[in-house]
């Protein structure tokens, strides 16, 4: 009973790892799809804890979900502000901070 | 054949399966609002929500194979979750 409800929870796990990453490959907001990136590196640190590799696991936690989160929306600032001098039409880069950059100007 | 089965589990069998449905559960609910919530704000918040789930899963998973090394990765993750979620915060505000 225990063993069945926990093959359960593994099942939806690894569901999650495949809907993370389809989300942060078909999303538009930027920031929403480093969201969804983070959340299959959360549950594939959970699959190297039960496949017995605690070691591993941390290293994927600190790295895949706090390391690379703060890395992307570093870049993502870096790039909106480029992108914001060069040219106004850039339909597909849409998040809050990005009106605030062009009020400043 | 059924009510020997749960006959034979005792307390902490019992406590386990009622953790885990709760777990599956949030999980579960979890990422449905991750993939329908409508702003980047819905997401952030179910990505808190889905560390912190995440967070009691590997602690029961820790008592369950007996081998409490794996608190550890628990413990990094109630470091990191919190850094993750201020980052997207200071970012949604006025940038890092």
């Amino acid at each position: 009973m225990t063993a069945f409800v926990l093959t359960l929870l593994t099942i939806v796990i690894c569901a999650g790892i495949l809907i993370g990453g389809l989300l942060a490959v078909m999303l538009d907001n930027m920031v929403s799809a480093v969201i969804s990136a983070g959340l299959a590196s959360l549950f594939a640190s959970v699959v190297y804890v039960i496949l017995a590799a605690p070691d591993v696991a941390m290293t994927e936690a600190s790295i895949g979900s706090g390391l690379t989160t703060m890395i992307f929306l570093y870049a993502i600032r870096k790039t909106q502000k480029s992108e914001a001098s060069a040219n106004d039409s850039s339909p597909s880069v849409t998040s809050p901070g990005h009106t605030s950059a062009e009020e400043e100007k | 054949m059924n009510e020997n089965m749960l006959a034979n589990l005792n307390f902490t069998d019992i406590t386990i399966i009622i953790s885990a449905v709760l777990i599956f559960f949030s999980i579960v609910f979890g990422i449905i609002r991750l993939v329908i919530g409508p702003d980047t704000v819905d997401r952030v918040v179910a990505i808190d929500l889905l560390t912190i789930v995440t967070i009691a899963l590997i602690a029961l998973l820790a008592h369950q194979a007996g081998r409490f090394i794996y608190l550890d990765v628990a413990l990094v993750y109630g470091l990191l979750s919190f850094l993750g979620v201020l980052a997207v915060a200071r970012f949604l505000e006025k940038g890092i």
